[in-house]
């Protein structure tokens, strides 16, 4: 009884040390966001809090200009991955044709590639066709992060789902559209939710194709953070009030499905 | 309501021949059993009926009207499946109100209400309703999924195994409340099932199918008494039909001694002597049901009696199954039970052939109509 009491001590203790190893950075991120430069380098925790650096970044607007970029383009590339990932998904679930388990394999293999390796043909490519710097340019690139993801986890999903389920929803006379919304759907909710947060976590935090396919005409909030690097001085406090910012959304949207997004990466839809 | 009428189907799957030249007719309020082992093609030939597979060639007709491109929900057919197809995110209340909640069957909430209500009862799952499908047992699950068909009146219940999952109890009495339900709703139904019980007491008329080709359409007294071939013989009864083989020695003996290994001799019996000889043939094989045979442990003295040793001795309660050793060969037997029966020992066995099943060496039954009737035609052509 007293050895359990100790051994909990101990695993509530690592927990605690592993919770503050983990938030560490994210502290720290809010004690500087609210420093002024002079105090950057000669204080810890002790300083006059300023609202300061809050106060350029929305100074002159522009930040909310790169913040609206990156929600345009993250959401536009979520909901293009759900409008493909969900047919295709089924259909690599559901049909058996030639060449499915290549097909599937494709998709993954996108993922395979470093992003900095394949960003110079599709700079030289994008340059040609006029999708540069646009809008549509980003969304259709960042399918390669989201649209595996998407693809991979649904399919289990529908996999998990008996065909018999399907063919019992047409007999009691729903069409195959209806039996799809009305039965399916609420069946890979779940793995829908989870893989669209993960895929657009991925997608807003994306540099290296913001940086290099766009930045004039688009430009996200992650590129937009290198601004604070100026030849002379890093503004640590501006940029961290902008990290801090840009990161909310995903900070907010995590923790409010965070139930969702551990089952439905974890468990398939229909057991037993 | 309605009468159902198959001709030629045919369905592969990839290069697996599923169903082959199937001709079925359901007639209209009619209990039919679609019977056969597993892997024989009952539920694809159901599926075919339910518009789920398109066959491969062949026509469907549902009241006289071809049905081949109707699409599963404009059939108004209702199905029953073996692994329960029921909605997992649905109570079990929404699971049997589904189909009346569909669009092409929609009826108003209150009536909903209390036509679920009304098939619960029958199915004794009232107190279920609330759950969903993953709290319930395999047994409950089965029952709902023959409420969601039961709430509709639809042209033709298929029903797919529906109580192979229930407990030897509860299935003894829903194979008599099935009986019973099917009367009163005086509707075609047409049962998949592996249960050779089931389908002698529950059809009207029984199809037999192996090897997705039909084997025998007939009522149960047909299937078990007249069967068409060895296969339909061997499915129906527990322990399975004894098969032995002989040549027909003179117009009335049959020797069995290559098969037993030692002297043993049938005599056919008088009206079935013209018939059989008629057909010119040098063997012949005889079925034999286990309680059709005759034997003794002591001695006898007759050449009709071939010596064999106890194999095995089964008590089965007040009925015990005896197989008998002869040469290789095993034979069983259904008895009453004796306790004095000890491995080893020496039984007599005698063929009598009155009560004999005789097939060619194809294994089709040499005085079936069926046969009668194909030789005839195999004769005209």
């Amino acid at each position: 009884m007293k050895r359990n009491k100790i051994i909990e001590f101990f695993k509530d203790l690592a927990l605690f040390l592993y919770a503050l190893f983990a938030l560490f950075p994210l502290v720290w991120l809010v004690i500087i966001s609210f420093k002024h430069d002079r105090d950057m380098f000669t204080t810890t925790f002790i300083f006059n809090p300023t609202l300061e650096n809050y106060k350029i970044i929305f100074s002159d607007g522009s930040f909310i200009g790169y913040f609206i970029d990156n929600l345009i383009v993250s959401s536009g590339a979520i909901a293009l991955s759900v409008i493909v990932g969900v047919p295709a998904a089924y259909a690599l679930a559901r049909f058996n044709f030639k060449g499915r388990e290549t097909i599937a394999f494709t998709f993954l293999s996108f993922r395979f590639a470093p992003e900095i390796f394949v960003v110079l043909p599709i700079f030289l490519i994008y340059q040609q066709i006029g999708l540069y710097d646009t809008y549509f340019g980003l969304i259709w690139v960042f399918q390669v992060l989201s649209l595996p993801l998407m693809i991979w986890i649904l399919r289990g999903y529908f996999e998990d789902i008996s065909v018999e389920m399907e063919h019992a929803a047409r007999m009691d006379g729903y069409t195959w559209w209806q039996v799809f919304l009305k039965m399916i759907m609420p069946l890979i909710k779940p793995g829908l939710v989870a893989s669209a947060l993960l895929s657009l976590i991925f997608v807003w935090n994306n540099f290296t194709f913001s940086l290099l396919l766009a930045g004039q005409d688009v430009m996200t909030t992650t590129v937009a953070m290198v601004g604070y690097l100026s030849s002379d001085t890093v503004h640590y406090g501006q940029m961290a009030a902008a990290v801090l910012i840009s990161a909310l959304p995903i900070i907010i949207l995590a923790l409010a499905i965070q139930k969702h997004l551990v089952r439905g990466l974890s468990m398939g839809a229909v057991k037993g | 309501m309605a009468d159902i009428r198959l001709e030629n189907i045919s369905k592969r799957f990839n290069n697996d021949i599923a169903l082959n030249d199937v001709n079925i007719e359901v007639k209209d309020k009619e209990f039919f059993i679609i019977f056969g082992p597993a892997g024989a093609g009952k539920t694809t030939l159901l599926n075919v009926i339910a518009g789920i597979h398109m066959p491969n060639h062949g026509a469907v007709y549902l009241q006289d009207q071809y049905i081949n491109h109707v699409e599963p929900e404009d059939r108004n057919i209702a199905m029953v499946f073996e692994d329960y197809a029921l909605y997992p995110h649905l109570s079990v209340f929404d699971n049997i109100a589904s189909p009346l909640r569909s669009p092409r069957y929609k009826k108003p909430e209150p009536e909903i209400k209390k036509e679920v209500e009304r098939v619960a009862e029958i199915l004794n799952i009232e107190w279920l309703l609330e759950r969903s499908p993953d709290q319930l047992s395999n047994g409950q699950r089965q029952r709902v999924g023959l409420g969601r068909a039961l709430v509709r009146e639809p042209n033709v219940y298929l029903m797919d195994e529906p109580i192979t999952h229930l407990d030897a109890k509860l299935r003894h009495q829903m194979r008599a409340e099935l009986k019973e339900m099917q009367k009163s709703l005086d509707t075609t139904t047409i049962y998949v099932t592996h249960d050779y019980l089931e389908a002698l007491s529950l059809g009207d008329r029984i199809a037999v199918i192996n090897e997705g080709q039909i084997m025998q359409v007939g009522t149960p007294e047909e299937v078990y008494f007249f069967p068409e071939n060895e296969f339909v013989a061997g499915s129906f009864g527990e322990p399975e039909i004894n098969i032995f083989e002989g040549d027909i020695m003179t117009s009335e003996q049959v020797d069995f001694s290559p098969f037993f290994g030692q002297s043993a001799f049938g005599f056919l019996p008088k009206e079935k002597q013209q018939v059989l000889g008629n057909k010119g043939l040098q063997t012949i094989r005889i079925g034999l049901r286990p309680k059709d045979i005759h034997f003794q442990f002591e001695p006898v003295n007759s050449k009709e009696y071939i010596k064999g040793k106890v194999f095995s001795f089964e008590p089965l309660g007040a009925k015990a199954v005896l197989t008998v050793e002869i040469n290789g060969k095993y034979i069983r037997i259904t008895m009453k039970y004796n306790e004095d029966i000890s491995i080893n020992q020496d039984v007599y066995i005698k063929i009598d052939l009155n009560t004999a099943i005789y097939f060619d060496e194809l294994g089709n039954n040499l005085l079936s109509q069926f046969s009668a009737k194909r030789r005839g035609m195999a004769w005209q052509n």
